[in-house]
Formats: structure tokens, sequence, C-alpha cells
């Protein structure tokens, strides 16, 4: 069992686990070959899924959609598709720049695999990309401190104007 | 004699708990009301050309009510392009007004249809209501339409307006009507399981004698699909559409009429033919903007005169947003990007605002002479 990091949200424990790094859109990256030949700069092939975080926020995942299709070439916070939980609607976007390879086709009949495994078999696409702009486990850590603070004020509906 | 209705309900693409009850309780409804049909189908938009559930659909006659979660004109124009026509009815229950006002709107719409080229061929006479799912969460509201719209298809006189469809081609109300349920039940068996409350044997006493809806589930492993649907009601056939797209989606009927003859060419995400199209008729039922989805307004922003520009707009408008989607789905797909140099509409933006000359004069007459 891999070890794992836990951020609060208020009572709620997500897990991030640190066997995988992290995008700040809330996803997380698998890279599926241990080593790039370059570090930092070759683009390797890596599984993107929910971070808990996300998926809290979402709660149960009805229908998820995507409008590219596998093979495109994506720009970082391209947006990808679309999907819809029992606590919001929201569009979807590229965590990188690559070539997106693979959809997670079993998620389009049941998008549910996304709350029952978030790290397993929940996973989103394979995206070729570089990892650079990846965040370590702990880097995530840091960031959700801010995001959370942002996300805590969206849910109670109280962004500050600046 | 009473007709028969086929009410049919094309479920969502979403496993919300919400919308899926809405579905089954409408369905749940109309079970006891006589004179009713049931088909369930999946997802219409994502259904096969060939597939059990848009057969179930082509061999349904008579009038249609059609209970999507899409805008009607997606609904409507989806199942033209899949060869299952009529009238578009009109429906009085609407997401907020529904005064008279609307009534009057949609048949004079109506009838504006009919007059259309491209729709007047092989349009049966019959109606399909086409209801969104999405105007409302109550039942009722629903169930109760359902129920008007089937006492109003019941008055033989409504129905008995002659079509520009020609004496022969003419499919009488009345002789749709009388062997509906045999035919539905008798050419889709394979294909349709029917199943909920009423067993076979109940099925089949229908057949004899019209008694409380049955219900014809239709299942069909479906995929999700991106394809444009023409509004043939507002298409010119002006064919900047075909000229725009590269990827071949668009060809001509023999008629030399515009049609989607290659909807899987088309890319996923792109609906930049729709931003093309200067009447938008081009509706793409997934998309996320209404407009381009088939809500009823036609976009503020369309084409016709590009004043943004003028103003110092960036690369905001329709045209550019077009042409960036296009030049994208070109390299995606191992392409070169073509930027504004292939099949942009010339609409003389650019010539001066000269004189009129003896051409334009002759023009101005034969606009002017009453035809």
């Amino acid at each position: 069992m891999s070890d794992e990091l836990v951020f609060m949200m208020g009572k709620f424990a997500a897990r991030i686990p640190t066997d995988r790094l992290y995008a700040k859109n809330h996803m997380w990256a698998q890279p599926l070959r241990s080593e790039a030949p370059d570090p930092g700069c070759a683009a390797i092939p890596c599984r993107f899924g929910f971070s808990a975080y996300a998926v809290r926020l979402l709660q149960d995942v009805y229908f998820l959609e995507w409008n590219v299709d596998a093979g495109s070439t994506l720009a970082e916070r391209q947006e990808v598709g679309a999907i819809e939980s029992s606590k919001a609607e929201s569009s979807l976007y590229a965590p990188a720049a690559g070539t997106l390879t693979t959809f997670n086709e079993q998620l389009l009949s049941d998008p549910s695999l996304i709350n029952v495994d978030t790290y397993g078999q929940g996973w989103l696409f394979e995206l070729v990309c570089s990892t650079a702009n990846l965040l370590t486990p702990e880097q995530y850590l840091v960031h959700l401190e801010a995001a959370w603070k942002v996300a805590e004020r969206t849910i109670k509906g109280q962004i500050n104007e600046d | 004699m009473a007709r028969r209705l086929t009410v049919v309900v094309s479920q969502g693409q979403s496993a919300n708990p919400a919308k899926r009850q809405l579905e089954e309780d409408i369905v749940a409804a109309l079970l006891f009301e006589k004179g009713i049909e049931v088909t369930v189908v999946p997802h219409l938009y994502d259904l096969k050309p060939d597939g059990t559930g848009m057969l179930a659909l082509q061999n349904i006659a008579g009038d249609m009510v059609v209970l999507s979660w899409l805008y009607p004109r997606a609904s409507f124009w989806t199942l033209h392009r899949f060869g299952i026509k009529g009238r578009m009815g009109t429906t009085l229950i609407e997401p907020e007004t529904d005064d008279e006002d609307e009534e009057d709107e949609h048949q004079a719409e109506a009838a504006q249809a009919a007059a259309s080229a491209a729709t007047a061929r092989d349009v049966p006479n019959r109606f399909i209501y086409c209801l969104d799912l999405r105007w409302h969460t109550q039942v009722q509201t629903y169930v109760d339409e359902i129920k008007r719209i089937a006492a109003e298809a019941s008055v033989p006189t409504v129905q008995l307006i002659e079509g520009l469809t020609g004496g022969g081609l003419i499919i009488g109300p009345a002789s749709t009507a009388a062997p509906p349920s045999s035919t539905s039940s008798s050419t889709t068996p394979h294909a349709v399981a029917a199943n909920g409350a009423p067993a076979n044997g109940e099925a089949s006493d229908a057949q004899a004698e019209p008694a409380g809806a049955t219900v014809h589930r239709v299942e069909e492993q479906t995929g999700r699909r991106w394809y444009p649907v023409i509004d043939f009601d507002r298409c010119t056939n002006c064919m900047e559409c075909l000229d725009f797209c590269l990827f071949g989606v668009y060809g001509v009927d023999r008629f030399d009429t515009i049609l989607v003859e290659q909807p899987d060419n088309c890319r996923k995400g792109c609906p930049a033919c729709s931003r093309v199209c200067p009447e938008n008729a081009i509706i793409f039922p997934q998309h996320k903007s209404p407009a381009i989805a088939g809500s009823p307004e036609k976009a503020t922003g369309g084409l016709k005169i590009d004043l943004s520009k003028l103003f110092g707009a960036p690369d905001e408008d329709p045209m550019q947003t077009a042409i960036a989607e296009r030049d994208r789905e070109l390299v995606a797909a191992g392409r070169e990007a073509v930027g504004a140099s292939v099949g942009i509409p010339k609409r003389q933006a650019n010539r001066a605002n000269e004189p009129k000359d003896e051409l334009d004069n002759l023009i101005d007459q034969l606009d002017e002479l009453d035809l």
C-alpha cells in the first residue's frame, strides 16, 4: 500500500497518494513509464484522473462528456469536455499541453467509477505530456491550502471582489 | 375512431437520478392513458442510423410526441435526418410563457415551414410534437400536455390540412391511424423488448381494442456521437457550410439540396460550420452554446452584417472563431491549417459604396415586383 498525504476539507479527509504527481486543476497524473529520457523536457505518457479533493467537491458524478477526439493535440487549459455531478456542472480543461491518446471509455457509460475508485479505475484519460509543470504531492498540498480557501468562499457564495 | 398517439421518451445521457426519475414517472403516468403508446429509446441523437432504436422510431405511424433532453428544434431535425418526418406540432408548454401569442407564432412558423422547398418534399401529413424535458421538473406538466395533444390529435379537422406534398403523396391521417398498433408491434418484435408491467399477452389485447398504453423499451448500446443537424426551415441551401467544412461532412442530394452526407467525418466538439451558417440553421445538439444547440432564437451575433471588426473587436466574431476551430481540427488531423484562405463566403464587405449602376437598378425593380 502506497503512502498518502491527507488534506482536510473541513471534516473530510482527502487522500493524496504519494505515488504520483498532480496538476493544478486537481487532477492526479501517473507517468506510465518510470523514466523520462531527459527529465523535465521529454514528453511521456501519463494517466490522469481527478484528485480526491476534486471528487469531494463534485460528489456523485452523473455525466461526463469529451469534446475532443483521442489523438488530439491539446494546449494547456484547452477545454476538453464537461462534467455533471450532484453538486456541479462544469467544463473540463487540459491539465497540460500534449497529445491525448486514450479516454477511459468505461466512464462514458458509468461515470460513478470516478467516485468508487478515484485513483484507480476512475482515471479519465492518458496524455503524452511533459511532467515539468506538474506538482509533487507535497507541492499539491501547498496548492490545496490556497485553493481550499477560495473553494470555501465559493461554496458559501462569499467571493471577495479583489 | 380515436387515433393513437405515440409518445417517445428519449433518455438523457446523464445518470442524474432526478432526470431518470422524471422520465420514468412520465412513462408510468401514461400507462393508464387510453390511445397512447410509449416508446423509450436511448438518447435520440446518439442512436445509430441502422440501429434498433431508429428502426423502432421509423416504424411509428401517426402523430408523435417526443420528450427529450434537447431543444425541440434539435429533436425535430434529428428525427428528420433519419427520415422520421412530419409537421412540427404546436406545444403549449414553454419554459416560461405560454400565452396565445406564442401559439400564433408557432402556427405562422408551421405555415412557413410547409412552404419551404426542402421540407415540402416527402413530408407526411402527421404532427411531431417535441417537448424539452429541461423545461419543467413537474411530471404532471408533461402528462397534461400529452393528454391535451392526444385530444387534439383525435380531432380529424385539425389534421386535414391539404399539404403541398401533391395528391398522391398525402397519407390520410385516418388511414395511417387505423392500424398503427399492429404495424408498430408487428414490424419490430425483435427490435423492441417490451418490458415493464404489461406482459406480452396484454400487449396483444391492446391490438384488438385500444386500452392503456403499451411501453416499448428499446435497448441499444449507444456511443456518443457528434454531427451537424440541418434545420431545413431555416436553411436556404446557400452551400456556405459545404464550402467551409474541409472534412467532407456535407454533400448534396439528387435535387442539389444540402445534406449531411458523412456525419462521422465530423470533428468532435467542432461547431465551426454552425457559426458560418448565415441562417443559423446548423444545429449541434450537444454544444453548450444554446444558439448552436438549437435554441429557438436566432443568434444575434450572426454573420449577415459584421460590424464588430469595424468597432475594434479582436478575433471574437463568429467567422474568426470558426476559422480557428477549423484550423485546430485540421492540425489535429495531421493536415495544414488554412486560415481564411479556403471556403470563406464572399460578402463584398470590402466593396466601396458606389452609386447604383444599371444592373443594380434592374435588380431593385425585380425586387419591387410583387411576385
